[in-house]
This record gives C-alpha cells, structure tokens and sequence, in this order.
C-alpha cells in the first residue's frame, strides 16, 4: 500500500456509521439501539427488558447513568438459575 | 526538525552525560517513544539485571510526533525493567512534561548508573546537569514540582518526579508530572527512587521545524474533527474517564470484592454522573480540563468535599481510580474515591495497583488467611472506608507489616503470606488487573493475558469488541492495512476470530506510543478514530518521513517483537503463573454471579482460550512457547539483536 495523501482514511469512511441522539442497550446478547425521549429519565430495552436510568450529557446527548438495580438484578438471577439449571455457560 | 532531537545519556555513578543524535535508521525501524526505548532498553541492559540496581536502565521519552502540528501529542514514555514483575517495565502518560523535553532538545534520557546522595536532572536548550535534591527528597508529588520550579526560578519548568512512595521504593510507585498525570504501572517511580533521581526537570525554547506546516495544519483540522465529533469523546470531556467503569459496571464487567463479584451493585454514588455533580460543586461547572494539545479534555478538576481532606484539591479521578478505591474494596462513597485518589496522586504511587492489593488483603482477612496480627490490629473488611484509606499511608511509607508486605507487590506478598494466598491474588505476570472482569469477553481475557508489561489493558485491548458492530465495518478496521480473510464476530462472548483482534489492536497501541500520541484518539474506545491510514499522512506532514500504513504496522510489529525479545530473555514462560501468558484460575473456574442476562454464569474456557493463544501466536509468527521463530525476527529487522547501534 503506497502512502495516500488524498482521500479518506478508513476510519473517516466509517464516520457516517456514527448515530447520535440513541445509545445501545448494556445487555451483551441484546444491544439494541435504544432512543429516548428528550429529557426521559428512564428506558427500558423493548427487547430484553433491561431497564436504565438516562443522563443527558446534552439536551439531544442521552447516555445511560446506570441500571435501575432491581429491574435488572431480577432478570439477571432469572437468567442464572435458568443457566446453572440447563445451559453451558461457556458456550 | 522533530528528526533532530536528540538522546542523553546520563550515568549518575560517574555523572558523565553525553548526547547524541538519532540515526535516521533507527528512526525508521523504531520511530521513537514506547519503540525505541525497547530496542534501547534490551541493548543497554544485560539478562537477569538487578532492577533496583545501578545497573538497570530508565529511559524517558517523547513520540517523534511530540510537540509538533499533530493533535495529543503529550504523551511521555518511561521503560526499565520492572522491579514489580522482574520483566519488562513500562508506563505511560499525559500531562506537559514530553512537549517540554522535545523544546529542550530531547526526544529521548538514557539513565544508568545510581547517584551517591539524592539528585534531579535539568534539562533544558540542549543541556543536561546533575543537581542536588536534598532539598526536594522526602516531598509530595505537587510539592516537589513547585520546590523545582522556585529553585530555577521558572514557573514554566516542567518536571516528572517520583513521591515519597519512590523514595521508599514501593515496588509500585509511579513516575508522576502535574498533578495527577502518572506514569502508574510497573513501578517506574521506584527505579528512579532506587537511583536516588528524584526528578528531570525540563524547560526549552527550541523551535521544531515542520516539514510540511501548511498540510501539516491543515490534516490536523481533519484529524481533530474526526476526533471531537465522535461520541465516545464528547462524552469524555464532560464526564472523564469515569463514564467507561459506570458503562462496564451496568452490565457487569468489573471486579468487585476482589473479583468474587462481577458488578458492584446500588454503587450510585461512585457513578460517572455523581463524581461530575461532586466536581461542578467544588470547582465549577468549567472543570474539565487537557492535555498539552488535546481537544478532549478528559481530565476533570475537584476538590473533596468533605472527611479529614475536605478542600484538598485534585484532578481525575479516572476509572481506575473508581475501581481502585470504590468497587474492588467495596467503598461505594465518592468521598472515600476522591480521597483515595487524592493520597496515590500526592504519594506517587500506582492507584490500580494499590486497590488491587489492599482489595486482595481485604478478602484474605475475611477468609481468616490475614489476621489483626498482620494487620496491627485494624479490621481490614471489604467496605471499610478507613481501613482502606490508612492502608494506602501504610504501604506508601511501609507502616507495619501488612503495608511492608504489600508495598513489595503482590507475588512477593503472597509468598511472605504464604497458604494459599496466591490463588487469589488476580494478577498477570505480577501485576494486578484492570478493575475489569473478562469472563465474559473472551478477547479481553486474551489481551491481559498476553500483554507485554503485566495485565493490562492499554497494550493491546480491542474495546470496540463490545459495540456489536456489524463483520463488515470490523472488516474494514482489522482488515487494515494489513488485508486479513480469517474469522472475525460481533459477538463478543465467541472465540473466534480474537486473537486477530488483539494483534491488530498492539500494534495499533504500539504505533500511537512510538509517535506520541495519547490512546483516546485511535482505535481504543471509538471504531471511527484515527490510525494507521491517517498516522501516514500525520507523520510526513510534520516530520517529512514518508512512510506508508503499512510500514508504521511493521515498525509497531517488530517493537512489539523486542518487548517480547527483552521478556523472554528476563524468564517468561507460556504458562508460568508468575511469568507467563495465563490468568488466575477464577477466570476458569468461577463464574460470573452478576450483570446483564448474558453475562452471568460465564466463565473463560480454558481449553478455547489455550487455541486462542495458539492462534495469537501464530499471528504474530512465535513458535507454540510463544518464542519468536527465526523468520520472523529476520522479517521484521531483529535477527542482529541486540546489535549496539545506539
């Protein structure tokens, strides 16, 4: 590859991936693309039902501040005891 | 010209300095920072060299892109073998004091030899003396600096120092500069302490020429709005790094207890948000501050709002920090974090390390293996906010025997400890994980494993494994500019196709650290950030060296080669627990009790991870004990090393 001075990298190709005003759900095996409402404090992934509290770093800027412990907490034991029942958890 | 900077050579036993310049040869085959300092440092010591000793080397260092057109060039190396893990010392940071050092003349300090009584370097237009230190041994980290700055009556001077936790040769101690900025792993802070070097102090006002400063301008606006747009930065220049460890903890990839929990849970006080909140208190809502020539400004500013430090100011905390001091213990009070951060930032000593251990002693004594008699007599649970905080003086100063123990490092400690003490410690070639949990995220797990300088995170990470992004956009980034066809997966708990992943992504962290330039701006927390395509064209505008993607690819390949080189002759092994490619057995045996729904109950298979090492091995063209084949080493320039040529 000879060096290239015009052009776009590949990495500023990618940019128009970028999505702004959503974030993605924190469960591995979900991830959807969540969008809330502006200024809503709190999402739940239509998908998973994962549940999250949001921050707004900007007014059209969401991100999630945390888990909204006992929503999240009750899937997760869900999901172990069915796991620990039945799966193999390495895959 | 950046080519023109130069190396000092310092030996403190004879006080003869001389300096040199850099071979355009060796430039192209190392670059400068991280790089070149390994092929100096396995050319200047010889195996099994003392690491306390005269004869180990310390060298400091910019990129060759420091000070130059091109954005976050800050970053200051510092390498020596390790005297934490007896391999390769090496750590990394921000700040001010590399720019400097390149305005003085330099690009790179060769140091041997150990001084009779306590000494600084100055550095400054082309000049390198030997000064007293008397005055300046036994101070803080702030402290120090301002002692240097008034003795040359220059407050512009800057200067990278160790702190008391140096001085007392704390296996861990940091090289520090500004406030908090550390050269925090490895225990670089304690090579110069053993030197009796208590600080380089630099100051220059040498120009450096750019090559092409038109273009050079010009691509940086490019490369800087690339940069600023991206999300992940926006989001770091008003929450800092704490928004990573408040992201990983949402769906349960930190350590906790001491990697007994995946999560810490209901821990709202220590999130990002909160920290912020702490900060817009107590400084402003302007306090986020930078980095010599960053646009990110990830640093926050704070003073701690209240306890026996109320009013003490500070900057960070970074992520490791909330880990450190809030999740590995089980501190879940800002307070405590602040103040933790506070004390490791004056003492000069590794944060991650020092809350790893004290975290390690934590679940010891409530396994009964330490009892009050070790820890004279304070009762050392998981959650005890003080007993945390004293720990941290206890080790900085080697109070009792428990802060003796620990402040030698975690293997050590453990077989002065003896039982079965060393099965819980989570280390990697006797240094303590990221408060990350990996059980989850196979490629993680084989980034830590496999790091160059002890488990780490910032050697060869592949962060953007956990985006889910869609095969054909990773096709593109570990596609170049090296063409790969091999596997690759979204799924960040699958297996195949990682080992790529994390070789690319060395290479990647080796380039931006041969140049200069910090981490959050390539391909380490956003997929859109510049790399090896956009360093070719940062690097000939500003420095006229025309080289392509893929010759900067095999300049980081044939650094990291030399690391690897420098470790195995210093004792690594595949699987030697102490020195090798491997990790605790809880990754193997313990799962994950918490987190999002695909993540508990996971665990790291062993027999999946071995043929991933396999595979990483083969990436990288080592033999299966992950020794470098005699191809290779003829590939990639090596095969002459060490060859004596600087």
């Amino acid at each position: 590859m000879a060096m290239e001075k015009e052009g776009l990298s590949t990495a500023e190709s990618l940019r128009k991936t970028r999505t702004y005003g959503k974030f993605r759900c924190h469960n591995p095996s979900c991830m959807g693309r969540l969008q809330p409402k502006a200024g809503e404090k709190q999402v739940k992934c239509p998908v998973c039902g994962m549940e999250y509290r949001v921050h707004w770093i900007r007014p059209d800027f969401p991100r999630i501040r945390g888990p909204v412990w006992d929503v999240n907490r009750k899937i997760a034991q869900e999901a172990l005891a069915k796991k620990e029942g039945k799966e193999d958890a390495t895959r | 010209m950046p080519l023109d900077r130069k190396i000092g050579y310092v030996d403190l036993s004879t006080g003869n300095i001389e300096i040199k310049p850099i071979p355009l040869e060796i430039r192209k085959k190392f670059l400068g920072g991280r790089g070149l300092d390994a092929y100096l440092l396995y050319n200047h010591t010889k195996k099994g060299v003392d690491p306390l000793g005269p004869d180990n080397v310390l060298l400091f260092s910019g990129g060759i892109l420091t000070a130059t057109c091109a954005s976050a060039t800050a970053r200051t190396h510092v390498m020596a073998k390790s005297p934490l893990t007896g391999l390769l010392g090496s750590a990394n940071m921000g700040g001010f004091f590399a720019p400097e050092l390149a305005w003085a003349g330099f690009h790179h300090i060769v140091i041997k030899g150990k001084a009779r009584k306590p000494v600084y370097l100055w550095i400054h237009n082309g000049e390198i003396e030997i000064r007293d230190a008397k005055n300046i041994w036994g101070r803080t980290v702030t402290d120090s600096q301002w002692a240097i700055r008034d003795e040359l009556g220059d407050e512009e001077v800057k200067c990278a120092v160790c702190g008391p936790a140096g001085e007392n040769l704390v296996r861990f101690a940091n090289v520090m500069t500004g406030i908090k900025n550390s050269a925090g792993r490895t225990g670089m802070g304690c090579v110069m302490g053993s030197k009796n070097l208590k600080a380089l102090a630099a100051r220059g006002t040498m120009d450096i020429k750019i090559a092409h400063p038109t273009e050079a301008l010009e691509f940086n606006k490019r490369f800087i709005d690339q940069i600023v747009s991206a999300k992940v930065n926006q989001t770091q220049g008003t929450l800092g790094t704490p928004f990573i460890w408040g992201a990983t903890n949402s769906w349960g990839g930190i350590r906790c207890r001491n990697f007994q929990l995946n999560q810490c849970e209901y821990a709202d006080d220590i999130e990002p948000e909160r920290l912020d909140e702490i900060a817009t208190e107590t400084i402003g809502p302007y306090h986020m501050t930078g980095c010599f020539g960053c646009q990110v400004h990830c640093r926050a500013q704070y003073r701690i709002p209240s306890g026996p430090y109320a009013g003490r100011y500070d900057e960070g905390p970074e992520y490791t920090s909330q880990g450190a001091f809030g999740g590995e213990p089980d501190c879940k009070n800002a307070v405590t974090v602040l103040t933790g951060n506070h004390l490791v930032d004056q003492f000069g000593m590794d944060n991650l390390e020092t809350g790893s251990l004290i975290s390690w002693a934590m679940e010891l004594y409530e396994l009964g293996i330490l009892t009050q008699k070790e820890t004279d007599g304070l009762d050392l649970r998981f959650g005890n906010d003080e007993a945390l905080l004293e720990m941290i003086e206890r080790i900085c100063y080697r109070k009792g025997w428990l802060g003796d123990t620990l402040a030698d490092g975690g293997i050590p400690a453990s077989e002065k400890i003896g039982k079965n003490s060393f099965d819980y410690l989570i280390q990697v070639k006797g240094m303590s994980n990221l408060h990350s949990d990996e059980r989850a995220t196979p490629a993680l797990a084989l980034g830590i494993a496999t790091g160059s300088r002890g488990s780490d995170h910032l050697r060869s990470r592949p962060a953007i494994d956990l985006y889910h992004l869609p095969e054909e956009v990773l096709r593109k980034i570990y596609g170049t500019p090296v063409p790969y066809d091999g596997p690759l997966s979204s799924e960040h708990t699958a297996y195949e196709g990682k080992p790529w992943q994390v070789f690319w992504q060395e290479n990647c962290y080796m380039g931006v650290d041969c140049l200069g330039i910090c981490k959050y701006h390539t391909t380490f927390l956003g997929a859109t950030l510049p790399n090896f395509e956009d360093w070719s064209r940062v690097l000939y505008y500003n420095t006229g060296l025309e080289m392509t993607p893929r010759e900067i690819w095999d300049v980081a390949e044939r650094c990291y080669n030399i690391e690897r080189l420098f470790n195995l002759r210093e004792g690594l092994k595949r699987d030697n627990p102490k020195k090798g490619d491997t990790l605790n057995h809880r990754y193997f045996d313990e799962p994950c009790k918490l987190g999002a729904p695909d993540v508990v109950g996971r665990t790291i298979d062993r027999e999946k991870f071995q043929k991933m090492i396999d595979e990483y091995y083969e990436h990288h063209g080592w033999d299966s004990d992950g020794v470098p084949l005699p191809e290779t080493l003829k590939r990639l320039g090596l095969e002459n090393e060490p060859s004596h040529l600087l």
